[in-house]
């Protein structure tokens, strides 16, 4: 496992000094997070952190009030939550967020929305070159619910499938776009141990190929496949660090605990 | 005194036109989540267009292009100038806001074309088909008004569960949060939403307009067909939309027979509070459409 020391000096996605404010409570006070290229980085904290929030910043859900975030060295301006796949960032959302009348197929290639450039004209005509196109995405589309083990119910709607394999299809609909970051908003909300180890598995084997920011709240799954944790409460950031460091940090057992320092 | 079958024929006819509105609204609500009651305005103002374009040219088919031209741009306008404004706004807001552009597109007409009712050529002469040697109140017209809604429904069928488009369109309706992270841009869906109503309500108009005459007002009546027929169909189906739409026609065609004309409006809206009170999610909608 990679050691990262603090601060990075070339992080791929950086949040830097973000504050924000939702009806007048201030989420986030001055958050800097860095995650590093080809690791898995951990967003962790208590309950009404700002994690997710985090996450709404980086995937221009929610405007910053000051701060920036940085991709790749550049800054992102006015994100748009639409050209994110294209740029290579990825996001799932807590839950699942398929669509009830579209198979898991169907689900897994809108994914791949950006990816395929066709126009109203050229699609209700049929055009050779969208289905060029098309053909390519969907090939993709197979390759990654062969990954995710979900080959099998291509053609099944989301409320016929059990919810870790709807699960799996949100985060096939995320892959598709062959993502360079992937945001993941707790995948491991609402499934079982066998499935947690299985997941912990897919997320190890997408480094170093993949930049993963995982949002979750089991610490298990966290401190098995995080390369680099940072810890935030009430808004700040709290600590950060390796597994190990971040475990016996003093700060983040009071801010679990619900106890203060003395 | 008709037959029941001469009614039933009639009832065809005012049935797929109420089918084309109903499938405007219905186009609008897959798209935006919004009831668009000035749909029937959108209508009447593009068919003034495509009339003045028939007495220019006077040719029909000219007419109808431009009309659905003009019904697309009218869309896109309502969408930007009006639409995506109050967007923010809760639903209620927004449907007010039709009803507004419903009232300013009625003014707009009655000052350009004056509140006078006008004729509007049909394609294919308006008289009754001979049938086994006897006129039945079913004309040419009435056939070719049911074959273009027919092949508008096909079409958008396609367009809406096979095409790419139609995927992205379905996903900005029904989640849009989730579209965008998809790479979906949520607001061109919306857009060509606006601008696809907008076309086939055009559609709709030209054909109206023959049977029912143009006039700032004269659609209004079919706005309460169409809105029964397209609630009653689920709002987010198609297939709804078209069959309650000849459905209403045939109803409201046998109540005007057998009681009055004047009754079909009241019967129409008996329709909608019964459906409203024993399926509020309407007959064909796969899923909860909405939450009253």
């Amino acid at each position: 496992m990679v050691k990262y020391v603090l601060p990075l000096t070339h992080p791929l996605l950086h949040v830097v000094d973000v504050s924000v404010t939702l009806s007048g409570l201030k989420i986030l006070d001055n958050v800097s997070i860095g995650i590093p290229e080809g690791a898995v980085t951990g967003l962790i904290g208590p309950n009404g952190a700002g994690k997710t929030t985090v996450f709404n910043v980086i995937s221009g859900f929610v405007q910053a009030d000051s701060g920036q975030v940085r991709f790749d060295g550049t800054r992102l301006k006015h994100i748009k939550t639409h050209h994110l796949t294209s740029m290579g960032i990825s996001r799932t959302l807590q839950g699942v967020g398929l669509f009830p009348s579209l198979t898991a197929l169907d689900n897994v290639l809108l994914g791949g929305s950006a990816q395929v450039k066709s126009g109203i004209v050229a699609d209700s005509l049929a055009m050779p070159w969208t289905d060029v196109e098309q053909r390519r995405l969907r090939e993709r589309a197979y390759a990654v619910m062969e990954e995710m083990s979900i080959l099998d119910v291509a053609d099944r709607f989301p409320s016929e499938l059990p919810y870790p394999v709807q699960k799996r299809v949100a985060m096939a609909r995320a892959l598709v776009s062959d993502p360079k970051v992937l945001l993941l908003d707790e995948p491991a909300g609402g499934i079982g141990a066998g499935d947690m180890a299985d997941l912990a598995r897919i997320i190890k084997s997408w480094v170093p190929n993949r930049t993963v920011l995982l949002v979750e709240h089991h610490m298990e799954l966290v401190m098995d496949v995080c390369d680099l944790i940072w810890v935030l409460d009430a808004g700040t950031v709290i600590a950060s660090g390796s597994p190990e460091q971040v475990r016996t940090d003093p700060a983040v057992l009071a801010a679990y605990l619900g106890e203060e320092e003395d | 005194m008709g037959s029941f079958l001469d009614y039933f024929l009639g009832g065809i006819a005012n049935g797929a036109v109420i089918a084309l509105m109903a499938l405007a609204l219905v186009l609008v609500w897959r798209s935006t989540r919004v009831v668009n009651f000035a749909q029937v305005g959108q209508a009447m103002f593009t068919s003034f267009i495509a009339l003045t374009a028939v007495n220019i040219t006077g040719s029909w088919l000219i007419g109808l292009i431009v009309g659905i031209i003009a019904g697309g741009i009218l869309g896109f306008i309502v969408h930007v100038l009006v639409m995506r404004p109050v967007r923010r706004a809760d639903a209620s807001g927004a449907i007010i806001a039709t009803f507004g552009v419903l009232i300013a597109l009625q003014s707009l007409a009655a000052m350009i074309w004056t509140a006078e009712p006008r004729a509007y050529p049909t394609p294919i002469e308006y008289a009754g088909l001979t049938i086994f040697g006897r006129v039945v109140p079913l004309t040419g017209y009435d056939v070719f008004v049911f074959i273009v809604m027919i092949v508008l429904v096909l079409f958008l069928t396609i367009l809406l569960t096979k095409t790419k488009l139609g995927l992205s369109m379905r996903a900005s309706a029904f989640n849009p949060e989730v579209a965008r992270l998809s790479g979906v841009r949520v607001s061109r869906m919306l857009a060509i939403g606006w601008i696809i109503a907008g076309m086939v309500g055009a559609v709709a108009g030209v054909l109206i307009a023959p049977i029912s005459s143009l006039s700032p007002n004269t659609f209004d009546i079919f706005l309460v067909f169409a809105f029964t027929a397209a609630v009653i169909g689920g709002l987010d189906s198609l297939v709804g939309a078209v069959a309650f739409g000849i459905g209403t026609g045939l109803i409201l065609s046998l109540v005007t027979g057998y009681s009055d004309a004047s009754n079909a409006p009241i019967v129409a809206l008996i329709l909608l509070a019964l459906n409203l009170w024993f399926k509020p999610d309407g007959a064909f909608s796969h899923h909860k459409a909405r939450s009253v």
